[in-house]
Formats: structure tokens, C-alpha cells, sequence
């Protein structure tokens, strides 16, 4: 019950939220600009007056874009760097924008407004960073941990099945997803935490995570299962949809983006609502705390 | 008394191996060799133990003084050999292969071991036994027989190089002595007679004759085996009730491998008179029907375009993870395939290596090219029918990936590596083996090859090509073909074809794209359109350029410019596109290195296209060979548009 009283009124806050979202979609379409723009220009000026992109009509070709030469390869080699640009500025500005969302996703909260939203994002910046940067850095550790050390280990040991790599994989990794699910949350409650409060305390805010997952982790860990299962699955479907689209009129192709555009508002938004949903599963459960006894700390007040 | 028994013996077993029938009704080949072996697997000890019986014909008019064979095993008795020397190291000298002959007797008993001789016919690398020479103690005249027998015993190397053991898997291939190839004169390009009997070389396979082959084979009882051979019998060993022995027949191939291992999962189907056996691990089960509609794909097109596939038997083996390098090899009856547990459908991988390494059944087991000397005849020419049988059967633009979101055709695999190498000029197509420069071979020996003979095909059509290929098959099938052979069949059939269409023969084609190392480049350089005073030009109606409908006034020159970037020079169409909607389609030969085509048109040039069916697939840059004014920016659009969306998910799903 408590999981979708917090699922709902999760919902109905990000519903409130919907110009902090915009504000997000924004960001995300600027960064990933820095990157998209000069990669559309290179292809412009590669392919020229070519008709070769009749063979792009239907798709990525591989040929054509081996055609290219040395400036794809060039492109090619400075992917990597590139996506690691991209995921470095967005950490800093999802520690900056989730600072104004967490702000504006309080039950306490009043109507958005531009100035208090970005000036929760200011004050919660530093705070949020730290948050991101240890539950990612933990994230990674797990990640090979649990997921690439198995592979390698069960591919070296020679056990001479060939399942049992591919058993491996699986269970490796829904292990991983699981264990990842407590981060996450954890991370969540902490960022919840540190909105609710005037001083900047990641640590304590981490500290705060950590017992309320563990502590509420019935309720916490199915919430945040039924969360992280709706935004893959609308991945799943928007990229299934998305890639089997190709339009080939200048008409189609704005629609497309338009729409692709609106789904990733939407991915943000299922992000938001989990956000929400923690956010009021920790006031719910304050509360809860608070009626059987008083608060013993002032840091972990609401 | 014991010497005459030998060589009755040995008689006997010559006259039965080359005339004797079991498998076909008629010998295939000129039988100049033949194999009668009798060996035994130790899979504690990791040995082969064997003796062998074996007879070479001289079937020329040379008096020949020796013989040359092959002793492979020996390229991993040394990190020093020239194998090990031109490859990774294998630092572990326990795994390290070897033959060691005990005996070696010609049938009369003399022996013959004080005669053997190490040669290094390549590189003269004193580390390099894998070659040995025997002077005759009595020359080989016209029409004599040298028979043998050889006492060995083959240590497996430990690290699997297309053979060897890895635990309990074994693949067992060129594991046994075998004669080099005795050529006279004016076979292949040779000016004088002589063997044929290359070191083994990393980057490099065999040639040998066609042969009969008598194998059994001795092995513990849970071992299930497949060799290139028809298996005759089955029975308990006599000595040693743990093992079993395993007779086979094999007539008219190039090589006997054999594979052993307790976990293979035993698989058979038919198509029409071939018994396909397929072996595999237990956990690729669900690879076993793509598997098999592979290799009857395979055999359907090369019979109806290239000749019949003569044997009623060919086994084909995936190799378990830890016989991996075992995957991908060919030896004419048997050969290894290559997939992993739970491959997607949509990755047609498996079916490629099966197509590829059934291929060579016909491009090396049955056109045997030297593929010491010429690895474009076998894995080039192979590649190209891979490609061919991949996009047919699998799709034109999906033969190698389909899935929704990517597809790849196998031909666009090959020209792209081709075309990506930056050292596709560094050498020609006619080096030997071992002489392509690091990194080359395989993009020399496959992939431009395979992207040449796609020209090729471009030029002279596809039935033409395949009219090559059934004379190819026809004139050489068991024999040795050499490059020039090919190449006179290619010249004779398009002289049947087409006349002198393309000159007194096609020579210039070889010249440019097989001997040459240059690249083909064409490019639209430039169009323009410049508007004429109409009645001044209808003065010149004998201008035979005059292109002008009468009922209308505006009038164009038009002018086009086309450039040959690269070396090789080929005839090439040029199509030009009006915005009234008619096209004009000429061609090139395509030999100067700047071409101007003028035209008067009542309308203006809207685009040019040079090859614009993208025959001519040696053409390292498509996207050159058009040109328009007015380029299609929405495919580039899509593909941007697509990839933000892309980046802003994978980004916003790695933070928190």
C-alpha cells in the first residue's frame, strides 16, 4: 500500500514538475549538441553533392560510410573520448538540474518557480556531485565485481561447457542490476535527504541513504524495482520503434525528431517520478517514524 | 623372402588404392599418389603412433632422382622453426609438436633414413625441418612407382594452430609425411621439372596431390571421431578392449584430417547424393539446422553454377570453445566451421564460415591451386563465391548482419576491408604466401580478390561469370590449375560471350587489378549548364551534339567533368540525368586520367552518376562517382537525429 501511495503521489509531484523536466530535456539536447552538430557537419561535408546517400535511405550502410576514409576513422576513434565528455558534463549537470528537482519534488514545496529552482540547484550542487560521483564510483567497482570478473573467470576455468559462460552472463548481471537497485536508491534517499535540509552534508546524506534503504528496504526496493522497470522497458520500446523508423522526407525526419524529442521528455520524466516516488516514500515513512517517536537527530529531520 | 613379401604387399596396395573403387565409380583424379595409414591416438600422451604405406607415380617424362615430402608437425618442434619464427611464440616447450620417423624404407626394404635430407626451399632457415629431400638410390623413370614406408610417431602440439589437442580435443591434419607435388615442365609456369614442396609457413596452406587415402584409425572407445573419410568399418581394437578401430576410405582429395573428442554431438542430413555428418558440442544443439541449410545452400549454387560436388560423403565439425583453433579450416571432406553458444540469428557469422570453408571442396579440393604460391586462386576465388552464396541466400544487403537496426551484405564485408586497408597498394595479388607484408595476406588474398572478381563480374555480367567458372571447373577439375590458366579460361569464355567487346582478350583487366597494385578511384569532378542563344545554335544542326526538341527555345550546353583519381583503368558507364526527367547513359573506357563530356540539351543537367549500379566494386570511393547540385541532406538528417536520441538516453541512463 505504502508502495503505491509513494507511486502515486511520485507521479502526481512530477506531474507538477513538468517545467524542471523541460529544463532537463534542454540541458541534455545542448550537451549532446557539442557532439551531434560538428558529427552532422562532417557528414555533410564529407558526402558533398553525392547521391550516395540514396544508399543511406534505408538505413545505416556500412559501405558508404566506409567510403569515407580517413575523417570516419578519425570520427570513429574520437568516439570513445567523446561519449566520455558527454557522460562527465552530464553528471554535472544532472548533479545541478536533480538539485532544483529534488527542491521542487517536496511535499513542502510550492509552485515552480525559475528563481527558487535554480537556486536549489545551486545550493544542492556540490552536495549532489559527491552523491553521483561515490554511488557511480561504487556502481563500476560492482560492476566488475559482479559482472565481468565471473565471465572472465568462468571462461578461463575450461569447465569445457559452453553454457556455462552465457548461465554466467545472465545471472552475473541480474545480480549486478539487482545490487544496483540499492545504490540507486540509496542515492536517492540521500539526494532526498539533502534537498529537505538547509546545510550541505553529503556524507551524512549518503549515511541517511544507506539506513533508509536498509531500514525500509521492503517497501524502498520494490518501489524502486517497479521505477527502473517502467524506464527500461519504455527504452526498450522507443528504441525498437525509433530504430525501425526511417523516414525519408524532410517532413518525416522533423516529425522524428519531435517525437524523439518528446520520448526522451517522457524518459525524463519516468527519472523525475522516481524521484518523486522516493522522495515521498521518505516523507512518508518520516512521518511514520515521527508518530511513533520523536526525531533524535536533527540531520535526519524532513 | 621378406623383401619379396614387402613389395607384393606393397603392389598390392598400389594397384588396389588406384584402381579400386569404393566410393566413386570411376577414379576422379590421375591418382599420382596414395596413402595407406595405419595410426593410433594416445590421449595421455598426446601422440599419434603410426605407419604408413604410401606410393608416388612419376607421371611424367622426367627422370626423377628423389623425392620431396612434407613433414608439417615438424613447424612446432622449435620456436625456432619457420612457423613459430613468423607468428606468436609459444613459450611452453611442453606443448610443442613434432614427427619423428622411426623407419623409412622403400618397399624392396632399403632403407632410406641415411638419406633424408632437411631442405628449406623458402627461406633456407637451418631451424626449419619440414621439408625433407630423399635421393633415390635408383632414379624414377617415366612411369615407375616409388612406394614407401614410413614408422612414425607425431607429438600434437598443445596449442591448437589448425591442428593439434587442446585436453581431450583433438584435430589431427597434415600429421602425417606427404609428398610435395613433382611438376614438369610447362605445368603451372615451370621451365623445368621439379617438386613443388613449400615450408610450412604461418600465412600459408598446402598443395598436394590428389589422392587415395586408407586410414584406420585406432582410439579409446568414448572418443567420437569424423575425418574426411567414408567410414567402411567399426570394431572393438583386438589388443585393448578400451579401444576401437575405425576404418576409412577417402579417393581423390587433397588431404585425410581427422578430429577426436568424447563430447561431440552426432548430427546427419542429406541433400540429394551427399550424407552430410555434422559434429558438434552438446550446447549448440540449436546451431544444427542453420548449420546444415548452410552447407546444402552451398552445395545447391556451386553445383548449378560451378560443377557437381563429386562425393557422396563430407563431414563438417564446429569445434568446442577450447578446439577453437581448429575453426575455420578446410580439407576438401571434412572441414571446420565456427559458432558459439546462444549466436543470434541475426549474425550470420556460423553460416559464413560454413559456406566459406565447404567452398573450398571446390576452391583447393577440387581446382587444386598451390596455395603456397597463389592464395588468391583458392581463398580469393572462394571469397567472392562466399560473398555470392551469403547475399543470395541470406539477402542482398543482409548476408552477413540482419537485423532491423543494422544490416551488412558479405560482399560489402569484403570490399570494405579492402578498401579501409591502408596498405591495399603496398603489394600485388601474385606474391607467394609468406611474402605478403605484415598484415596484408589476408586483406590481399580474400578481400581484394574477392572485390576484383566482383568487378570482373560487373563488367561481364553474371551469367558470363558464371560460364567462367563451369569452364574453370570443366577443364581443371583434379588437376593443378595456375593463375594463367584461370585467366585463359576467362579470356576464352568472353571471347565466346561477347567477341572482341572488350579487346582480343581480357589481359588488361589482370594487368591492372590481379598483377597491379594500384586503385581504381573515378569521380564526377564537376557540371555546369550554360544557357545558349537558341537560334544561333540551330545554324549548326550538323553538330551531331544537337540534343534539341523543336518545340521549345531553351537551349543548354552542358558540360560535364569526370577524373580518374586512381591507377587502374577500367571502362566504366556514365549516366547524366536532365530535369526534364530523361537520362543519357555512355561509356567510358575510363583510361584518361580527365574525361569532359559536352552536350546540348533543351534542359539542364540535374545530376551525374559514374558506374551507377556500383559494378566496378575495385572503386575504393563510391561516394565520389555522383554528383548533384541538389544532394538529398535527409538521410544525414535521420542519421544525426537518431544519433542525438541515442546519446541523450545512453547519457541520462549512466547518471543518476
Amino acid at each position: 500500500m505504502k508502495i503505491f501511495k509513494a507511486l502515486a503521489a511520485g507521479f502526481y509531484r512530477t506531474l507538477k514538475a513538468w517545467k524542471g523536466i523541460l529544463l532537463i530535456w534542454f540541458g541534455s539536447l545542448l550537451t549532446v549538441s557539442l557532439v551531434a552538430i560538428p558529427m552532422k557537419g562532417f557528414l555533410k561535408s564529407a558526402l558533398g553533392g553525392s547521391m550516395i546517400t540514396e544508399k543511406l535511405r534505408d538505413g545505416i550502410d556500412f559501405e558508404v560510410f566506409g567510403d569515407l576514409g580517413s575523417g570516419f576513422r578519425n570520427l570513429i576513434a574520437s568516439f570513445p573520448s567523446g561519449l566520455l565528455l558527454l557522460v562527465l558534463l552530464g553528471i554535472l549537470l544532472n548533479a545541478f538540474l536533480s538539485g532544483g528537482i529534488f527542491d521542487t519534488l517536496k511535499g513542502s514545496s510550492p509552485k515552480f518557480t525559475g528563481n527558487d529552482f535554480f537556486k536549489a540547484c545551486a545550493k544542492n550542487f556540490w552536495s549532489f556531485l559527491v552523491i553521483s560521483l561515490i554511488i557511480s564510483a561504487i556502481l563500476s567497482v560492482l560492476f566488475i565485481l559482479l559482472f565481468i570478473l565471473p565471465i572472465a573467470l568462468v571462461a578461463q576455468s575450461d569447465s569445457g561447457s559452453e553454457s556455462a559462460p552465457y548461465i554466467t552472463a545472465v545471472i552475473s548481471f541480474a545480480l549486478f542490476f539487482f545490487v544496483s537497485l540499492i545504490f540507486i536508491l540509496t542515492a536517492d534517499y540521500a539526494r532526498a535527504w539533502q534537498a529537505a535540509n538547509d546545510k550541505s552534508a553529503c556524507f551524512s546524506a549518503i549515511g541517511y541513504g544507506f539506513s533508509r534503504t536498509f531500514s525500509k528496504f521492503l517497501s524502498s526496493f520494490p518501489t524502486m524495482l517497479i521505477l527502473v522497470a517502467v524506464q527500461m522497458l519504455f527504452t526498450f520500446l522507443v528504441f525498437a520503434i525509433m530504430g525501425r523508423w526511417t523516414p525519408d522526407t524532410g517532413g518525416g525526419v522533423f516529425l522524428l525528431f519531435i517525437i524523439s524529442q518528446i520520448a526522451f521528455y517522457t524518459k525524463s520524466g519516468l527519472k523525475v517520478w522516481r524521484y518523486g516516488s522516493v522522495t515521498s516514500l521518505k516523507e512518508i515513512n518520516d512521518l511514520m517514524k515521527e508518530e511513533v517517536a520523536p526525531p533524535v537527530s536533527q540531520n535526519f529531520q524532513a | 623372402m621378406k623383401k619379396t613379401l614387402l613389395i607384393i604387399f606393397s603392389l598390392m596396395f598400389i594397384t588396389s588404392a588406384s584402381n579400386a573403387q569404393i566410393i566413386n565409380k570411376e577414379p576422379l583424379s590421375q591418382r599420382i599418389t596414395g596413402y595407406r595409414i595405419d595410426a593410433k591416438l594416445d590421449p595421455v600422451k598426446k601422440t599419434v603412433t603410426g605407419s604408413m604405406d604410401a606410393f608416388w607415380v612419376n607421371k611424367t617424362a622426367d627422370t626423377v632422382n628423389d623425392i620431396q615430402l612434407h613433414l608439417y608437425m615438424n613447424a612446432f618442434r622449435s620456436s625456432k622453426s619457420t612457423f613459430y619464427m613468423g607468428s606468436y611464440q609459444v613459450k611452453d616447450t611442453t606443448i610443442y609438436g613434432r614427427i619423428d620417423i622411426s623407419s623409412f624404407t622403400l618397399a624392396d626394404g632399403t632403407d632410406l633414413i641415411p638419406l633424408i635430407q632437411y631442405i628449406r626451399p623458402d627461406d633456407g632457415n637451418p631451424n626449419d625441418s619440414t621439408v625433407v629431400k630423399i635421393i633415390l638410390p635408383e632414379a624414377a623413370e617415366p612411369g615407375d612407382t616409388v612406394s614407401i614406408t614410413v614408422n612414425f610417431m607425431v607429438k600434437l602440439p598443445g596449442k591448437i594452430r589448425r591442428t593439434g589437442y587442446n585436453d581431450d580435443y583433438f584435430f589431427v591434419g597434415q600429421w602425417f609425411p606427404k609428398f610435395g607435388v613433382y611438376e614438369p615442365a610447362g605445368m603451372r609456369y615451370r621451365a623445368a621439372g621439379g617438386w613443388n614442396c613449400h615450408q610450412f609457413h604461418p600465412n600459408s596452406e598446402f598443395y598436394a596431390n590428389h589422392s587415395v587415402y586408407d586410414v584406420i584409425l585406432t582410439v579409446p572407445d568414448e572418443y567420437i571421431v569424423g575425418s574426411g573419410g567414408m567410414l567402411i568399418s567399426e570394431a572393438d581394437c583386438g589388443d585393448d578392449n578400451s579401444y576401437k578401430t575405425l576404418t576409412y576410405r577417402a579417393e581423390d582429395i587433397v588431404d585425410f584430417a581427422w578430429t577426436a573428442w568424447p563430447g561431440y554431438a552426432v548430427f546427419t542430413d542429406q541433400w540429394r547424393h551427399v550424407k552430410i555428418t555434422l559434429l558438434l558440442p552438446e550446447d549448440r544443439k540449436e546451431q544444427v539446422a542453420r548449420q546444415f541449410t548452410a552447407v546444402k545452400n552451398t552445395l545447391e549454387y556451386l553445383t548449378g553454377n560451378v560443377g557437381t560436388y563429386p562425393w557422396p560423403h563430407l563431414t563438417f565439425v564446429d569445434p568446442p570453445a577450447k578446439g577453437s583453433g581448429a575453426s575455420g579450416m578446410e580439407y576438401t571432406t571434412i572441414f571446420t566451421s565456427m559458432s558459439s553458444y546462444k549466436m543470434p540469428g541475426f549474425i550470420h557469422f556460423p553460416e559464413m564460415v560454413t559456406v566459406h570453408e565447404f567452398g573450398h571442396a571446390y576452391f583447393m579440393g577440387i581446382l587444386a591451386t598451390n596455395e603456397f604460391e597463389d592464395p588468391w586462386m583458392d581463398e580469393g576465388i572462394n571469397s567472392f563465391w562466399e560473398a555470392r552464396i551469403m547475399d543470395h541466400y541470406w539477402g542482398e544487403n543482409s548476408g552477413m548482419i540482419d537485423h532491423p537496426l543494422f544490416k551488412m551484405a558479405d560482399k560489402t564485408s569484403a570490399r570494405s576491408s579492402y578498401v579501409y586497408s591502408p596498405n591495399r597498394q603496398v603489394v600485388s595479388n601474385k606474391e607467394n604466401s609468406w611474402n605478403y607484408p605484415l598484415g596484408t595476406y589476408s586483406m590481399m588474398s580474400y578481400m581484394k580478390t574477392s572485390t576484383w572478381l566482383y568487378t570482373l563480374m560487373g563488367i561481364i555480367g553474371e551469367e558470363t561469370t558464371n560460364d567462367v567458372f563451369r569452364e574453370y571447373y570443366k577443364r581443371w577439375a583434379f588437376k593443378h590449375p595456375a593463375p594463367k590458366d584461370f585467366i585463359d579460361v576467362v579470356n576464352d569464355v568472353v571471347k565466346k560471350n561477347y567477341g572482341d567487346k572488350f579487346g582480343p582478350d581480357i589481359n588488361w583487366f589482370f594487368d591492372e587489378t590481379l598483377y597491379g597494385t594500384g586503385i581504381c578511384d573515378y569521380k564526377v569532378a564537376a557540371f555546369n549548364n550554360i544557357r545558349q542563344d537558341t537560334a544561333k545554335v540551330r545554324k549548326n544542326e550538323a553538330d551531331t551534339l544537337l540534343r534539341i526538341k523543336p518545340s521549345t527555345d531553351s537551349l543548354y550546353k552542358c558540360s560535364v567533368g569526370l577524373d580518374r583519381l586512381g591507377e587502374v583503368m577500367l571502362p566504366v558507364e556514365v549516366l547524366i540525368h536532365f530535369s526534364d526527367g530523361h537520362e543519357t547513359l555512355s561509356n567510358w573506357d575510363g583510361k584518361d586520367r580527365f574525361k569532359k563530356i559536352e552536350v546540348l540539351s533543351n534542359s539542364e543537367i540535374q545530376w551525374v552518376k559514374i558506374d551507377p549500379e556500383y559494378k566496378i566494386r575495385m572503386d575504393v570511393n563510391f561516394i565520389n562517382n555522383s554528383l548533384t547540385y541538389e544532394p538529398d541532406r535527409v538521410p544525414v538528417k535521420r542519421i544525426t537525429n537518431k544519433f542525438i536520441s541515442f546519446l541523450q538516453f545512453f547519457v541520462s541512463s549512466v547518471t543518476l
